[in-house]
Formats: structure tokens, sequence, C-alpha cells
């Protein structure tokens, strides 16, 4: 049996599953100052008469480190950048920062030295400030970290006790800026998360538990709890990709959809294409930094059942803002949910003060109250329908480098809309009629989000970059080199390379028996020329586990 | 005009066409732009508040058939990489006009300013010409009427030049490494355009070893003047970036930081890459510095690994060589209306020239005679009989016909006429006809008799 649990913005929800199926779920509402408490309380509820030796797999998602930032409740680190030519670090809103000389290239090279002397001062300027966590992060770190090493011994040695973070242990993809604003959160949240992490360890032994306790990160894969201390930026957002798990869960594979959360005031938004999360191009946007962490595309817009309708003239506007409960719920002013409720697609709360709600507006738009509330469900499902069509367009629209990226014109169409939340239900069949797709309100939906966790599989990440002419590979994230003799290496051999990497870091993590689903999501080769002969290779392999179901779900 | 005073964002456009190359070790190949891919996405210039990626779109038939006759046709001269790089100034020209970005970079290849109105292969590296399919489509569809193309590209842009020979309203200034030391060996002072536009063209060649001091003396004493004078409503450029101190095709010695500089005086509206062979120690930098000065943020921390402020030094003797050509270039340009009136008075209904042009890249020898009809009313149509030989063969011959904007119901009727009169002329395997006041082009093979239009 498996355990997924979903703290949640109200609620924070339990499932129990079996096989393909879900056994049994339970909720308990979510205490913001006590993310413990809910997890708990809800995993109590759940299990209550169930044999907790036959629980194979604990999966947990929550926001303790979104709200931590959001609240600004992270720990003061000190950002110590080596940015080397390029841009001026000011340029970047990263805040303060001390900048160090020295510099690598992009092919790893030292372009310029470290300062040993300038080092210490800038350790003696932290410890100045009372600081005692330090994030080091330098430009092409991912492709020799000699630099950000060095910087953190001789940090080490001046800052005794401080706990350093080096920015290519952190992130391998190539942009500098969202490596320091990654590292930063990192140093930030890791103690608090540590703390966490323990109480739920400690918490789940006295309860004899004794499965495997994972964390589900923004990407939609699972982490084990232990492991994921040393990376907690990853399991921010873990909400939206525990919903798109479970829809991802509880519809048909390999299709196309389009999740709809309608919620009081924001609707979000998130695509399946052809079975695949799509996920955000770069990385995810955590309060105004921009980052490496690989998260699902979520569209936050602005209007749901509590946005406030007005009327201007002859104009009427449905959101951005919330004024409060609907009317018929007892609170200021129209919404939508009155509309829904005078149109009898739904039955919560009063239905007087819904039909009066309306006739006000109708009193203004000179027409009757159905039809006021008919363009109040109008204008919400016109924003939405326009909404999908814009997330369609961004991601035909993102960048390519390639002729046949360019070439191959995807244009992919949703099949389903799918409702998740309590404010779907009576809305999709109304979106989906727009997009002439069918509209899917899954059993179980106001769970979906604990089954997402309770049934998604590991994801993993390994980068390879190897550089022929300078007979090394690297891996950044994991801080390993090696010598790579071929200068004529092929991408066959260097996917070899990546897998028997992939397979070790897999089982550092404690995931080794899913590395077998590992795939190479992206190879490129390139022969350097230099005068008219060929003197080496580039080769960059990405191999992962995407985002995927347990194969005990999927039924193989 | 151009962006200076404008708000907005810089639209950047980065196709390194990263699965196309001329030839395996060609130094127009897959890894030419590799190093700028790591610089740029290193730096994170493009999650910038400053700067907005866009994807590009693929070039039409009618865009390139507006600016080239492609000999035997269109589809034979290019790859999909050409319709890529082509159609990104377009993205880009379509984002300027909506408003969205204030200004914009075509970071792409395959280059174009060394291809000529009429296409028989490839030369120096190009198939077809971006920079002009751009200028011919911003007129086209938003009607702009003046334009300044600025070429600063090391070697001269000599395609882009004769395309808009005749033309009095496209500026074309090339400053490049003198054309006795360099490809294409031509953009010499005294080639100065067409007789309805003369001094229309303008080109600087530049000694050898020219350095940052040399080329900014250009910029400042005569180009931006002479941009001031001529009013464009658009100035673009041919950023090539082979002047640089390290490229291995040439011998110049300007830096990222001038480059960088350069392009916040002149202030383009749009930049199109043309060459640039540096591709470690030169093009990321470059790169960089030039979309930091068009976004307007600083690029006083960038520069290449081994610079140091005062490496180069102008010699007193070079000083003196760029100053006399300053001058002698300053003094056609003042002179312009004068020297087209001359010229004018001196030459009857019509002017004619032949000349050769040779595809280094391809080895095809093309002869061709050019005849544009000096019409009072308009600016007169004009007709190029080619042929291009390889080897001992004829490879291709065409007779071209092109009708201007605005062109008068005279020359509009006797274009038509030698269109006409050239179907199954059996000295041309193939007759075309562009019509740029009516968007339209037309095309007759003579040996199939078939005829094709966009």
């Amino acid at each position: 049996m498996l355990v997924g649990i979903d703290v949640g913005g109200t609620t924070t929800d339990a499932v129990l599953v079996e096989g393909k199926g879900v056994v049994k779920t339970a909720y308990v509402p979510t205490d913001h100052d006590n993310l413990l408490k809910c997890l708990l309380g809800a995993l109590d509820e759940l299990v209550k008469g169930v044999d907790t030796r036959k629980i194979e797999r604990v999966v947990l998602s929550t926001t303790l480190i979104t709200n931590m930032i959001a609240e600004g409740k992270t720990d003061p680190v000190a950002l110590v950048l080596i940015p080397g030519p390029g841009t001026n670090p000011r340029d970047y809103n990263l805040g303060e920062a001390c900048i160090l000389d020295g510099a690598i290239d992009y092919r790893g090279r030292e372009i310029d030295r470290l300062k040993e002397s300038q080092i210490k001062e800038a350790a003696s300027k932290i410890s100045a400030q009372g600081l005692v966590r330090v994030a080091v992060v330098g430009k092409f770190s991912q492709r020799n970290h000699a630099h950000e090493q060095k910087v953190g011994e001789i940090m080490r040695a001046a800052l005794p006790g401080a706990k350093i973070e080096l920015g290519h242990k952190v992130s391998g993809h190539l942009n500098f800026p969202r490596r320091a604003a990654t590292t930063l959160l990192t140093v930030a949240t890791k103690d608090k998360y540590k703390e966490f992490a323990q109480a739920v360890a400690d918490a789940l032994r006295q309860r004899k538990i004794s499965a495997p306790v994972y964390i589900l990160k923004a990407d939609g894969g699972t982490l084990p709890l232990d492991s994921s201390v040393q990376m907690p930026v990853e399991t921010i957002f873990s909400g939206p990709a525990a919903s798109i798990m479970g829809v991802l869960a509880l519809t048909p594979a390999g299709q196309t959809s389009v999740i709809v959360d309608i919620g009081g005031t924001t609707t979000d938004l998130a695509l399946i294409l052809s079975g695949k999360p799509l996920l955000s191009s770069k990385g995810a946007k955590v309060e105004s930094l921009l980052t490496h962490v690989r998260a699902f595309a979520v569209k936050s817009v602005a209007i749901g059942g509590d946005s406030a309708v007005d009327v201007s003239g002859e104009r009427m506007t449905v959101g951005p803002h919330r004024r409060g409960p609907a009317i018929c719920m007892g609170g200021p002013c129209a919404t939508p949910t009155d509309a829904m409720r005078v149109l009898g697609l739904t039955s919560v709360g009063d239905a007087g003060k819904a039909e009066k709600a309306m006739q006000e507006v109708a009193n203004k738009l000179n027409c009757s109250p159905k039809e006021a509330a008919q363009k109040i469900v109008d204008a919400v499902v016109d924003k939405i329908v326009a909404e999908v069509g814009e997330m369609f367009r961004a991601w035909e629209q993102e960048p390519a480098y390639r002729i046949w990226e360019i070439m191959k014109k995807e244009r992919l169409e949703a099949q389903n809309v799918v409702g998740v939340g309590g404010g779907a239900p009576p809305l999709v069949p109304l979106v989906a009629s727009r997009l002439g797709a069918s509209a899917i309100v899954p059993d179980f939906a106001r769970v979906a989000n604990a089954i997402g966790a309770a049934v998604a599989r590991p994801t993993i990440t390994l980068n390879l970059h190897i550089d022929t002419e300078r007979g090394e590979y690297i891996v950044a994230e994991d801080g390993l080199t090696g010598k790579v003799g071929d200068r004529k290496m092929t991408p066959e051999q260097a996917e070899k390379l990546a897998r028997k990497l992939l397979d070790e870091r897999a089982a550092r993590l404690g995931i080794g028996e899913y590395s077998g689903e590992a795939e190479v999501t992206y190879s490129e080769v390139f022969n350097m020329i230099r005068g008219w002969s060929t003197v080496g290779r580039l080769l960059d392999i990405r191999m992962e586990i995407p985002a995927g179901l347990l194969a005990s779900w999927r039924g193989c | 005009m151009s962006s200076k005073g404008k708000s907005g964002k810089t639209g950047l456009i980065f196709f390194p066409a990263f699965d196309w190359a001329i030839s395996p070790t060609h130094p127009e190949r897959e890894e030419r732009l590799l190093y700028t891919r790591d610089q740029i996405f290193e730096e994170g210039l493009m999650d910038l508040p400053q700067i907005d990626e866009y994807k590009p779109r693929l070039a039409e038939m009618l865009d390139i058939a507006r600016v080239h006759f492609c000999v035997p046709d269109v589809e034979s001269q290019i790859t999909e990489a050409h319709l890529i790089a082509a159609g990104s100034t377009l993205t880009l020209a379509d984002a300027l006009e909506s408003g969205e970005i204030r200004n914009g970079f075509a970071l792409v290849r395959p280059p174009g300013h060394h291809s000529m109105r009429v296409v028989h292969g490839n030369r120096g590296f190009c198939n077809i010409n971006n920079m002009a399919i751009l200028v011919e489509y911003m007129r086209s569809k938003y009607g702009h009427k003046r334009i300044a193309v600025i070429d600063t590209d090391v070697h001269h842009g000599d395609g882009t030049q004769e395309i808009f020979w005749h033309d009095p309203d496209v500026l074309c200034i090339s400053f490049h490494q003198d054309g006795h030391t360099l490809y294409p060996g031509t953009g010499f002072v005294n080639e100065i355009g067409g007789p309805q536009a003369l001094a229309r063209t303008l080109n600087i060649p530049l000694p050898p070893g020219t350095t940052d001091e040399g080329i900014h003396y250009v910029l400042d004493r005569l180009i931006l003047p002479v941009l001031e004078e001529f009013k464009p409503d658009l100035v673009l450029n041919s950023a090539g970036q082979d002047n640089h101190y390290t490229d291995p095709l040439a011998n110049m010695r300007f830096s990222a930081n001038g480059y960088a500089r350069l392009n916040e005086k002149l202030a383009p509206d749009i930049c199109v890459l043309e060459g640039g062979y540096a591709v470690e120690t030169a093009l990321p930098y470059v790169n960089t510095g030039i979309i930091q000065a068009m976004a307007g943020l600083d690029y006083s921390h960038l520069k290449e690994p081994d610079f140091v402020p005062g490496r180069f030094v102008q010699s007193e003797q070079m000083r003196r060589e760029i100053e006399a050509t300053v001058a002698q270039v300053q003094k056609l340009w003042d002179d312009r209306d004068e020297l087209v009136k001359d010229a004018l008075q001196g030459l009857g209904d019509f002017y004619r020239r032949k000349k050769r042009i040779f595809y280094d890249t391809d080895m095809i020898n093309e002869s061709q005679e050019e005849t544009v009809r000096l019409c009072p009313k308009c600016s007169g149509y004009m007709t190029i009989s080619s042929q291009a030989q390889r080897g001992y063969g004829i490879l291709n011959s065409a007779f071209c016909v092109s009708i201007p904007r605005k062109a008068c119901s005279s020359c509009r009727e006797d274009a038509k006429e030698e269109y006409e009169e050239h179907i199954d002329d059996r000295r041309f395997g193939y007759v075309c006809m562009q019509d740029k006041d009516r968007d339209a082009f037309k095309f007759h093979n003579n040996m199939t008799h078939t005829q094709m239009s966009y």
C-alpha cells in the first residue's frame, strides 16, 4: 500500500492506494504554522484501522519551503560571486553580494586568478556581519569548480562552523544568476528543512511506519526524505506538482490535457502534452528570484469563484480582485459563484441571496438576472479559454536552436479539460466545449493531489559535459570530474558513461531501483575544428528519469 | 527614426543553426556560435527584464523573391537554415513595428551580406541576403521610405551594396578592411552607387590593423553625422564581428568593448549578424557586448581574457590614412546632389553597365548586363541579363526584370513587355519579373515552358 499526503492551502489531504485503486481518503484542515501537525493528523486519520506494516511507501508534498520563502522566514545568507568578465553583477536581481576576482571561461579554463587576500577580506566582512551561511557561486563553475572549491576552503577556515554551499553542486545548467539564486535559497532553507525532515522521520518511527519516506519535488518526482535535505529548494511548488501528477494518474495515458484548478481568487492552469506534463522551459521563479529548479509550467490566472464583479457604465469586469466570499455565502459583492448559483451550475450558498446579487448586476446592465449571470460565467470562461490558448502559443513559441526543432512545427490541441479543486466541476464542461475537448472531472478529483504524491515515481537528472580536447568529463552537481582518453569519443560512448554515472548517483540517493527507467533526453556533439582539422569534441548528455507514475499504478 | 530615447525591450533571436554547415571544417560550421551560446546563456541575458527572446519563423518565398532573382529558383538556392535566418530578421521587424521591442538583434547564421540581386550559388559564405530581405520587407509591409544600412563586418558588404546600388532611399555605408588585402576585393571610396543614387553608397576602406580608435573616428566623424543628415526611418546594422583582433580570416584590431560602444552610439533599430570566425576568442565576448549595448546594459565589465586597455595603439601614419579616407568620403557625401545632377546630364534614357561576379564558395563566374531606365517620372525599371558559368560549361542563364515601387505607367508597360519578349527566348533558360509595386513575382522556365508566381 502507498500513502500520499499533500499539504494544501486549506486542507491537508491523504490517500491510501493499493495497486490501481484508492482504498481510503482522509483530510484535516491545514494549519500553516504547524505543517508537521497537519501531515501527521492526516496520516493518523488515514491509517486508523490499517495495518501499518503493509505500507510500502509514504510520499509527502509540503508547502514548507514555499511558505518559508513567501513569509521571509529563511535564514540570512552571505552571497559571494566570482562573476568574471561579462554582465555587471549588479544587473542581476540578487541583492547584496561580495564580488571576487578570478574567472573561468566556457571551456572551463582559468582566465583570471583568484586573489587569496581578497577572499580572506570577504570572509572577515561576512564574519563582521554575523553571517554564518555563505553561498559561493562562480560563472562557469559547472565547467570547472576549482575556484568555488578554493574559495569555499578559505571561507571554511576563516569562518569556523559556517554553512557553505557551492554553486556547482546546486546546478550544472548554464545560467550563472539562476545558479546564484538557487544556491542562495538552498543555504537559506537547508537548516530549517533539515529540522522538519528529522521531525517527520521521528514521528513515523514512533508510529512504527518503517516504509521509505519520500518528498515530492516541483518536477513531479519523488526523492527520499534524507536525500532531499541536500536540495530543499527542489520541494517548492510541490502542491501544483502533486495535482498535475494526480491528473496524470487519473486520465488516459498519452493524451493532451489542460488541467484547470479553479480556486477562489485564482485559476491555475497546467498542460499535459501527449502524456507528458509540461515543464517550464528554464526553471521556477521563486518570489522575485529566477532559479534553476525544474518545475512544471503552471500559469496562475487572476480569476476564480470569488472574483469581484464590477459594472461601470455598460462595461462589466470580473476580477482580478477578491473582496470576500460570494454574496450567496454571506460575502460583500457579486461573484461568479453567485452567477453559477443562479444558473443552477452549483448548489452552494443561499439561492435567494445569489438571485439578489444578480438582480443588482442586471439592473446596471439593463438585462434579466439570468442574462447577467450568463454574462459573468461567459466572462470567466472566456478568460480561461484565452489563457489556455496563450499557454499553448507560448509553448509553441519556445525558442529552438536547431533546424529540425523549428521544422517539426508541432501543434497540439487539448483533448481533455480536466478539473481539479473545488471550483472546477461546474465550469470545466463549459471550458471544454469551447476548446472542442472532452470534460473530465475524475473520481477522487478532490484528492487528486494526494493521489499524485502517492503514485509519482522518483525523478533524477544527470548532466554530463565532456571536452575531449581537454581530456576531461565533468558532472557538476556531483562535483565529479574524470579523464577522457579518446579525442573522438562518440555520443554512444558518452551515453554509456552517462548511464554508469546516473546509476551511481541513483544508488547514492537511494533510488537505485528506478535507474533502469532513465532515458537520454538531450545529446549534443560538436567537433572542435582549429585550422582545418578536428582537435577534439564537445559532448553534452542529459540523462534523466522524467516525471512519471510508479510501475504498479501504470499496471505493469 | 533610430531607437534613441525610445523605451522598451531589446528583442533577441538566437539561431545558431547547430545542425547546419557549409562543410564539416568550413568556418561557417555547426560550432560557430557554440561558445557564444555558452556565454550568453551563462550570463543569463535572456532572463534580464531588458531583453525578450523570440523564436524565429521561416521567411516565405516571396520575402526572398522581393529581393533576389534566384536561378533556377528560390528553392534550389536555399536550405531551411537560410529561411530561418532570414525569417528571424522579419520576426524582429514585426515586433519592432508593433512596439513590443525598441530594438532587436538577429544573432543568426548563415550570414548574407555577400549575396547580390541575382543568385546562382553561394559566395562569401552567403546564399541570400538577410539584411536586404529585411529592408525590402520593412518597406513593402510597413511603408518605410528611407533606410540606412551600416555594414560593420570586416569584409565589404558587396551584396547589399549591389542590391541597393541604384536606390537613393537606401543609404549603404560599409567600413571594412581595405579590398586590396581582403575578400571580396571591393569597397573602395569610388564605389558610390548608380547615377540616380550617387553617394547613397559610401565605402570606407581601412588599413589592416585598424584599432578601436580608428573605427570610432570613422563612426563619430563620418557615419553618425551622415545619418543625422540622411534622417532615415530605420538604422540597420550588418553586424559582422570579424574586425576583432583575433579573427582568423582578417587583420583588424577591434575589441569587444569597441563593438559594444559602436552599437551604443549607432543605436541601430535592428542588428543582423554577418561574419566573424574567431569562434572562441571573439564571438562570445563581442555578441555579449552587442546585446548589452542594445539593451542599455553596463558593458564595462566585459572584456576578452587577454585584452588590456591600451593594448593596441594606432600609429600616426594610420591615423593620417584614415583621416584622409574619411575626408574623401565626406566630400562625396556633401556633393551628392551635384554628383547626381551631373551624372544624369551626361546620360540618355538608359544607363547600362556590365559586370562580372565570382562565387568563391561554388566556383561560379557570372557575367551580367544591367540596364536601368533613367525615368523622369519614377525611379525606372531595371533589366538584368545574366549568364553563369562553371568551369567551361554554361550553368544557367536568366533574364530578369524589376519594376520599382511607385513605377510610372510607361515603365510598368515597358517592363512587362521586356518580360513577355524574353519568354521562350532561347538565349535564356529563365525569365523572371519582380514587381515591387504590387509585391509579386513571376517566373518562367523557357526550357519546360512552365510559369509560376508568388
